[in-house]
């Protein structure tokens, strides 16, 4: 029987520089905390020997263009390319760096997605999809100078209208659960992204998040409220820029009926960064 | 349609740096066969990424065009 042997979520810009330029000394500081969390995090993690690491995460429209937008997309294959983009923004510049090619688990990838479609749950395939910051970002904060293990990257539209429901965000997250139980591996999951930045969406409204709003959805995942989280609404996710929070439920509904535990959590203005693990049953 | 259209616009700027480099130079010979409407043609002939997004314009995309970006 297959387990998943650790679950956590996180804010995936973890770069300085980014919020020293655009918040100042403040947000330097308050990310680098983080940095550190996730650093810790990810020594848990490895230690749990996960043979797989599925990270959930989201489409800045770097892969995907408005010719096609999934709802949610396994990427399968034997391994996947850090994403290289002439001029990119600062923080995919911040991949410079890392390692050009990641394994993927081709084996655990497959069956999320043949056994989604079995399920009703019809994800989209990409063989060639490459990973932006929303991925290696945290995955390569958790890892260090450690190698990642095989991963299962796995894209939630987060940003272009219709999005998946929450509800069926979490729905997907137990599909992956279940699927794991049924195999032989130890897992690691992840989600990433949030907390709330960027409401509506709109450039006017850059530089806002809604304190209140995460504080009490991050109590929902403390107590395991997971009827609470299912229920928000599209516009409520949108107006309060919780639109990252849709990769939070897929985690959600794998860790269920887990708890929550908070490693990290500060409210910056700009946008709320989180750090939580998951209590695993 | 229109909203579709000043997407596609935004990614190939993101994306091809050629079109980028001939829209900094003439937005609005780049755009002469695009299906745009005059409001949106004008936001993108000022750079206009305020309004760009009002009219549908992806913020992400609007965010991340090397060297037409700012946060």
């Amino acid at each position: 029987m297959g387990q998943i042997v650790y679950a956590a979520a996180m804010s995936h810009v973890l770069y300085p520089d980014y919020y020293d330029q655009n918040v100042g000394a403040h947000g330097r500081r308050m990310v680098e905390e983080l940095i550190d969390v996730v650093r810790d995090m990810g020594r848990t993690m490895l230690g749990a020997r996960p043979d797989a690491l599925v990270v959930i995460a989201d489409d800045h429209l770097n892969v995907f263009s408005f010719d096609a937008i999934p709802a949610m997309c396994v990427r399968i294959g034997r391994s996947v390319d850090r994403m290289v983009q002439e001029d990119a923004i600062e923080f995919d510049r911040a991949l410079d760096g890392l390692p050009a090619r990641y394994p993927l688990h081709e084996d655990l990838a497959n069956r999320i997605l043949e056994q989604g479609l079995e399920s009703s749950f019809d994800f989209a395939a990409s063989w060639a999809a490459p990973l932006d910051h929303a991925f290696l970002s945290p995955v390569s904060t958790l890892c260090g100078d450690r190698p990642a293990p095989p991963l299962v990257p796995f894209w939630v539209n987060c940003f272009v209208s219709p999005m998946p429901t929450a509800r069926r965000c979490f729905a997907a997250g137990r599909h992956i659960a279940r699927v794991i139980a049924e195999g032989p591996w130890n897992v690691a999951i992840i989600a990433t992204g949030g907390l709330s930045h960027f409401p509506e969406l709109s450039f006017a409204r850059i530089g806002t998040s809604d304190a209140a709003f995460d504080r009490r959805i991050v109590g929902w995942m403390e107590h395991g409220e997971t009827d609470a989280l299912c229920a928000l609404t599209a516009k409520e996710i949108h107006e309060t820029g919780s639109h990252e929070l849709l990769n939070w439920m897929v985690l959600i509904g794998a860790a269920s009926p887990g708890k929550a535990r908070v490693r990290f959590f500060g409210e910056m203005g700009r946008v709320d960064l989180a750090a939580l693990e998951w209590s695993l049953s | 349609m229109s909203r579709y259209e000043v997407n596609v616009v935004l990614y190939r700027l993101k994306k091809d740096s050629a079109y980028r480099t001939r829209f900094a130079e003439d937005a609005c010979s780049v755009l002469g066969d695009v299906d745009l409407t005059e409001e949106e043609r004008d936001a993108f002939a000022r750079w206009d990424v305020r309004r760009l997004n009002e009219l549908g314009g992806a913020l992400h995309l609007l965010l991340s065009i090397p060297g037409l970006s700012r946060h």
